[in-house]
């Protein structure tokens, strides 16, 4: 019913399509969800050329698993974003290292992060997320930001920041355990 | 110690499958993890809610168009037609051959396998579909060894034991039975955690389904012969999935 689940009914029929070799649909598929995927993995991989080989890497496994794919376990963008991320952080384990900022300078590119608008259009999922994240402590946020798009391990992104594995650790686990607490609780008010 | 300051309340695999779903860990923990998600449905759905928690921050990520040459690059590699393996049942993907996975799992501890994936356009002719090839690594009494997970990129075997086993002085040797022909050896290896074991590709190349892989116990440093000269422990034979 929502905008969002009728495209991922769309991005699923596509799967199954190409699952069954359908190069249309795959492409119809990859047409609609490349800009996203290279997004993501150029987030993390930051070298252009780089982050074009595992894009092309994750769309031929994409092809090769999509009769894999199961709606119920997830949606396909979840599915795919996942490729994505797991293929760019495998690169970027193999490379050993990143180019990479200092927290409070990734605090001021950060918020280039959503607009409105971007909140707006995807949803309440999303929105709950933001405010979920907004409500941790600001270097807890930043660290679980900087994992999850930057792909950086625990132990770097301690080092980077001059503290304790032990502590950021503790800093990311608290925190997701909030924000998921804050967000079911957002979730609940939200259906009353 | 450190992890005193943890949220309170959760096991290690939930705190483990936080990990895994936001990226943070190094990559030898990552390929044991990502091993177990394929032969743990306990462990692996945490981890899909963890990731379907967090997906919604994708929606942070400025999407950006890639150049034509990566969707050529795509077609290159999935032409001429979909290859047969992928083709012939077409749901038999590697999700649904968990049946074996998840048999192992169940019969015991941790499920013991050994993957031995061969991604990418290397050994395969253009167009053919990555060939991965598991096997169960188990004692004479069916009872689950290890469990391993091969990283194509380095060639290296990520060993994860499901028994722990007392050969203090004494090293376990991974080997491989290809038909009539005499066990060759993958290396001496570590059953005591989990261990990367880099492995030359050359010793990895043409490994194929039906192959049998085998460890032996020898003496501390490996075989001195070449050959196994210590108990064979646990075996089990390579198929594609």
């Amino acid at each position: 019913m929502s905008p969002p689940s009728a495209g991922a009914a769309e991005l699923s029929a596509l799967l199954a399509r190409a699952a069954d070799g359908d190069r249309i649909a795959f492409r119809d598929f990859y047409d609609r969800t490349s800009a996203k995927l290279f997004g993501i993995i150029l987030r993390i991989l930051i070298e252009r050329g780089e982050a074009e080989d595992v894009l092309q890497e994750v769309f031929v496994t994409i092809w090769r698993k999509a009769a894999e794919f199961d709606p119920s376990r997830a949606s396909p963008v979840t599915w795919t974003a996942t490729i994505a991320r797991n293929r760019a952080i495998d690169r970027l384990r193999a490379r050993g290292s990143r180019p990479s900022a200092p927290l409070d300078e990734a605090a001021d590119v950060r918020d280039e992060s959503p607009s409105a608008d971007t909140i707006i259009d995807s949803g309440r999922e999303a929105a709950r997320i933001h405010a979920a994240l907004a409500a941790l402590e600001p270097r807890h946020a930043a660290a679980i930001r900087s994992c999850y798009f930057e792909g950086i391990t625990y132990e770097a992104l301690a080092e980077r920041e001059g503290v304790p594995v032990g502590t950021l650790k503790s800093w990311v686990r608290r925190g997701l355990v909030r924000m998921k607490a804050d967000m079911s609780a957002g979730k609940a008010a939200g259906d009353a | 110690m450190t992890d005193r300051d943890d949220p309170d309340g959760m096991s290690p695999d939930e705190l483990l499958a936080m990990d895994v779903a936001l990226g943070a860990l190094g990559r030898d923990e990552r390929r044991a993890a990502e091993l177990r998600q394929r032969s743990d449905p306990a462990f692996r759905a945490p981890v899909e809610a963890w990731t379907a928690q967090l997906s919604p921050l994708d929606d942070d990520t400025t999407p950006v168009l890639p150049p034509a040459s990566v969707w050529q690059g795509i077609t290159d590699e999935i032409a001429p037609a979909r290859p047969a393996v992928a083709a012939a049942p077409a749901r038999s993907g590697w999700w649904n051959s968990l049946s074996l996975w998840r048999g192992l799992a169940f019969a015991g501890t941790a499920a013991a396998a050994i993957a031995l994936a061969q991604i990418g356009p290397a050994p395969t002719p253009p167009g053919a579909p990555p060939q991965m090839l598991v096997a169960a690594l188990a004692g004479a009494d069916g009872k689950p060894l290890l469990s391993a997970a091969y990283d194509p990129m380095r060639g290296a075997v990520v060993l994860t034991p499901a028994t722990q086993r007392d050969d203090a002085g004494k090293s376990p040797e991974l080997w491989v039975i290809e038909g009539d022909k005499p066990p060759r050896s993958l290396g001496v290896i570590d059953i005591h955690g989990p261990n990367a074991h880099a492995i030359s590709s050359q010793r990895l190349a043409g490994l194929k389904a039906g192959a049998v892989l085998a460890i032996s116990i020898e003496p501390f440093g490996g075989s001195p012969t070449g050959l196994p000269t210590g108990p064979v422990v646990a075996t089990g034979k390579l198929s594609a999935v």
